[in-house]
């Protein structure tokens, strides 16, 4: 038996003891509301839960998993739906008017010479000496540095679609913030999780911006369709080689990532299944933002693919790893894994990979019924996830109230500092998730994070402006008191120890066909130039307003409201009345109305201090 | 609830509290801890290899590098074929008195060449697949279960996925001064004691996990604060001690951890141009900062207690590139460094004539995996197939010390 399994089964043996324990203590207290009594029939039932089970920390649960989280404003629109009409409100999202939502403003940094950018610098200068130009610039006829503008605008290119895809996030991260179709949003993280591509490899925020695209469109559609779909998008074809997948010399990258990563899993196929289906997928391609066969590329020949023989191409071979029940399986552990709990058992598992084959991959049917299901409400599930850093970011947003991305903090550096960068997962397999998300150092960044949002740096450096790279800067500082390319590019190597006058004037101008740092600092300048800048706009925030429209009129009842607006699990009592006396030594007084004209302070030390507790984690 | 119900209802918490959440989290409840702890150093970027341990004997190498290659006159000779870079004299040193393992043709199949998916490889140990912990990560989780405390460290600004486990919480931070709580002087006493209630139950087991890293991020990084605070440098590191100082400080401390990663940061060894003095002084602060961590654990008296691996994301192009700089490449050498190690050369010396690849990279002569092997089995003495899922060669580098 696994771990996994054991723990579960002492998890479910010791929930029932806790329960036997919490409900004898509770026939003699009355306070019964104080705390759910959660029910061991629950867990890993995937029967509905009734209309008379259904209640405003249910709904609660259930914004935070579907979406985003949500004001209790938000909250309530939901609860009063019933369990029914709520799941069917955020699963059939597709009449909900989403238009005022506003499409990418791109900056416009691409033209044509950028089609087909080569992968490396040293690639861009080989095919410039080839064939006398490259990116869409000819080589200089004579004199010095004949192929510097070509390598200014390689450079030029990766720092523009670095920050272009920064813009990106940003603009999907608002999105997630005020899109009245959360669960859209949520599973077109989860995708962008599943099929983790990265602007580390891709460098093409195009490519990126369409796949994201493509996520959101069969975000809760067909798995078989949005699996196609994602092989298909340039994105992935470039960042899994398909380029150099071709009759004869297969590129196996893709064929593997498709049968342990996006279906099958490890564990479910051969060496031999991966040679196969390499040979199945050869000739996909793109033209820029086009896919296409190259059938003088594609091996036409018989194949064998999990016992499977023809003559198959690449979509024959998704339906062969679709029909396999493994698919199913897989995929179904890490969506009940991201949206109910990590703590899950095989039969749940085998349960809901039924309804997805019966349904033939329709997503609907499977996240109705997971969102539906006690087990869902149940201990297992309720307040036992880590919320990752780009979800609590936009969950503490929204239940700020906010209905924009502040500028500072900048969002990217943000969820960076916390582990998570959208459209940079690390690897192929994405984020691991769960526990993952939280280190002792980690953990106190979330709270930093806090801070960094109710008190904005007055130090704030907008980095889509300033190069991080002191090596830039210092060539910067050269370039601009005169110096020649070579001396500003020998100080821009730093160092305490650098000479760097004596050196430079050693060597003078070099005579070379071109200088990287060069290139890297002149395409920083011609990227800022064309790329549209972030807004830089600090958090309006107004916690007074927020505690008194709501009825407080203590300290106490301040504390209550924020607790319950913020957390999914409750502080200990302790706690609560520690952040009471803090507040009231804050404020020199336990009175809100006395306090009013300068309440906002010691709210915001108060709410800092919630944000900071593991509490604030879970959702 | 108000605060004169408070007690009443505290009343079923603590009944509440008799039901502790306590599951071991971890695979296994024996620990494989001795007093031996390994340190892993990270040059990223991708060091020259080449430039860093030369083959001065070899004319192709001259051939390779007409500007960039190293006079025999002004290296640092050690035999008869190879001299180090006149950058690393703290090297030279370690490796006559013979406390150095050079370890030659370090990489792997079907090698990459960017940094981040190369460096994830290394860091997984497991190329071309979606393995999700890091090798220290697991060697962590196969050592002890979880409720061993503070077994891995990881110095740096964000967590390497080398330390990424499945069950033990690396303590990543960064400066000791700042691995701690921002806010005001007045919340310092509730800042101080996040996660920590002596009323507090948890509701789930995350909740129990997050509560039991939170007094555990508080305790550690009062035990670092207190550690580094108390720790004197009493020997010379060099311009930068590439944070060994922190590891020397924390060993010195008798800190739990007996895994330890840092990195010489910022890709800083990825030296595309006018590379020759930028690399001669990288590796000087690189082979200062290890000579000192290896005198100050001396002067420590760890000394027989602690090994040093170097290893970077892969080495560099054997043609040097026209702007005095190199590009990315495949296999380099890597390090392990200690009183304990039998110094010298182990795997079989790139041939750079033949043993080149398509794209004049050096095809690998050892998989970067047996060093890790030789520092699992021989250093730490545990079942290195365990981490590693495969059976890698061992080198026998150790003199007769497990």
């Amino acid at each position: 038996m696994t771990v996994t399994a054991i723990s579960i089964k002492i998890y479910i043996l010791c929930t029932f003891v806790f329960i036997l324990f919490f409900n004898l203590d509770f026939s003699t207290v009355e306070a019964a509301e104080t705390d759910e009594v959660p029910n061991s029939n629950w867990i890993f039932n995937l029967e509905p839960i009734s209309e008379s089970d259904w209640d405003i920390k249910k709904a609660k649960h259930l914004l935070e998993r579907a979406g985003f989280g949500g004001t209790p404003e938000e909250i309530n629109r939901i609860f009063i739906l019933g369990p029914q009409g709520a799941v069917n409100h955020l699963v059939n999202y597709e009449n909900i008017p989403d238009e005022f939502l506003k499409t990418f403003n791109e900056s416009g940094i691409h033209d044509p010479g950028l089609i087909n950018f080569p992968p490396s610098r040293p690639a861009t200068t080989k095919l410039a000496r080839d064939t006398g130009e490259a990116l869409g610039i000819k080589v200089k006829a004579s004199g010095n540095r004949k192929m510097q503008p070509i390598v200014n605008k390689f450079f030029y290119w990766l720092r523009a679609s670095m920050l272009e895809t920064r813009r990106l996030a940003y603009w999907w991260a608002e999105r997630m913030l005020i899109t009245p179709r959360p669960l859209e949003e949520k599973m077109t993280l989860f995708w962008h999780n599943h099929f983790a591509n990265s602007e580390a490899k891709i460098r093409d925020y195009r490519k990126l911006q369409l796949q994201n695209a493509t996520f959101r469109k069969h975000a809760t559609g067909n798995f078989r369709e949005l699996l196609i779909a994602t092989a298909q998008d340039p994105a992935m074809l470039y960042f899994l080689d398909a380029g150099q997948n071709i009759k004869g010399a297969p590129n196996e990258n893709f064929a593997r990532e498709i049968m342990e990563l996006f279906t099958l899993g490890d564990g479910n196929y051969t060496e031999k299944d991966i040679r196969e289906a390499a040979r199945a997928f050869t000739g996909w391609n793109t033209d820029d933002l086009v896919f296409l066969v190259d059938d003088d590329k594609h091996d036409s020949e018989e194949k064998i693919v999990l016992s499977n023989i023809g003559n198959f191409d690449g979509v024959d071979v998704i339906n062969i790893l679709l029909a396999q029940e493994s698919s199913a399986k897989f995929l179904v552990k890490k969506i009940y894994k991201e949206f109910v709990s990590e703590y899950y058992d095989e039969k749940t598992i085998n349960s809901l990979a039924h309804i997805l084959r019966e349904n033939d991959y329709e997503l609907k049917p499977l996240l109705k019924t997971i969102f539906l299901s006690k087990d869902f409400y149940s201990s297992n599930a309720m307040g036992t996830h880590i919320k990752s850093p780009v979800v609590l970011i936009v969950n503490t947003y929204k239940k700020l109230g906010l209905h924009e991305i502040p500028g500072i903090p900048d969002f990217n550096e943000a969820s960076t500092l916390m582990g998570q960068t959208l459209f940079w997962p690390p690897t192929v397999a994405g984020w691991a998730g769960g526990k993952s998300w939280i280190t002792p150092g980690l953990l106190m960044e979330r709270g930093n994070f806090a801070r960094s949002f109710l008190y904005p740096d007055i130090d704030f450096i907008p980095h889509d402006i300033h190069s991080y790279d002191p090596k830039i800067i210092t060539m910067h500082e050269f370039i601009r008191r005169g110096e020649d390319i070579t001396t500003a590019t020998q100080a821009s190597n730093g160092g305490e120890n650098m000479i760097t006058m004596s050196e430079g004037s050693m060597m003078a101008d070099r005579d070379e066909d071109f200088n990287t740092r060069y290139g890297s600092y002149r395409g920083w300048q011609m990227a800022i130039e064309k790329v549209k800048p972030i807004k830089r706009v600090a958090a309006k925030l107004n916690i007074s307003k927020m505690v008194l429209s709501n009825g407080a009129r203590t300290s106490e009842d301040a504390v209550n409201y924020l607790l319950n607006r913020f957390l999914s699990v409750p502080v200990s009592d302790k706690k609560r009345l520690q952040l009471i006396n803090f507040l009231d030594f804050a404020l020199g007084t336990d009175d809100l109305i006395e306090s009013e004209s300068y309440l906002e302070d010691p709210l915001r030390l108060v709410l800092h201090l919630i944000m900071s507790e593991p509490e604030y984690q879970l959702g | 609830m108000n605060r004169r119900n408070f007690l009443k209802n505290s009343a079923a918490s603590s009944i509440a509290s008799l039901f502790p959440f306590n599951f071991a989290l971890a695979n296994n409840n024996t620990s494989n801890v001795s007093d031996k702890v390994l340190v892993v150093l990270e040059l990223s970027g991708g060091n020259d290899g080449l430039n860093t341990i030369v083959p001065y004997a070899d004319d192709m190498y001259y051939k390779h590098r007409p500007n960039l290659g190293i006079q025999k006159e002004d290296l640092l000779i050690i035999d008869d074929h190879f001299g180090f870079n006149p950058g690393v004299v703290g090297l030279e040193h370690l490796y006559k008195e013979g406390n150095m393992a050079i370890f030659h043709g370090c990489g792997y199949e079907n090698p990459s060449f960017s940094h981040f998916t190369s460096m994830s490889y290394m860091h997984t140990a497991a190329p071309n697949s979606g393995e999700e912990y890091g090798w220290l990560g697991r060697l962590a989780d196969n050592m002890a279960p979880a409720s061993y405390k503070n077994l891995l460290i990881n110095i740096d600004q964000s967590q390497s996925l080398a330390v990424r486990s499945k069950y033990h919480v690396p303590i990543v931070f960064d400066d000791p001064n700042r691995f701690q709580r921002q806010g005001t002087d007045i919340q310092k006493n509730l800042l101080d004691t996040i996660g920590v209630s002596d009323d507090q139950v948890p509701h789930n087991k995350t909740h129990e996990y997050l509560l039991q890293l939170s007094k555990g991020a508080n305790d550690s990084s009062n035990l670092i604060s207190e550690a580094w605070s108390n720790y004197e440098r009493k020997v010379d590191y060099g311009i930068t001690a590439v944070d060994l100082d922190k590891i020397t400080a924390l060993i010195e401390s008798d800190f739990p951890a007996r895994l330890y990663y840092t990195s010489f940061r910022d890709n800083a060894f990825d030296t595309h141009v006018h590379q020759a003095n930028v690399h001669r002084r990288l590796l000087s602060y690189a082979s200062d900062a290890i000579r000192g961590f290896m005198e100050d654990i001396d002067r420590i008296g760890k000394t027989n207690e602690v090994i040093l691996l170097v290893m970077t994301e892969f080495g560099r192009r054997v043609p040097e590139n026209t702007s005095l700089g190199t590009d990315h490449g495949a296999a380099g050498p890597m390090f392990i460094i200690g009183k304990s190690v039998k110094g010298g050369h182990y795997g079989k010396i790139s041939d750079l004539k033949n043993g080149l690849d398509d794209g004049d990279n050096i095809n690998f002569t050892t998989d970067f995996r047996s060093v890790y092997a030789t520092a699992i089995d021989g250093w730490l003495n545990i079942n290195s197939k365990t981490i590693l899922k495969k059976q890698f060669e061992t080198f026998d580098i150790f003199s007769g010390t497990v």
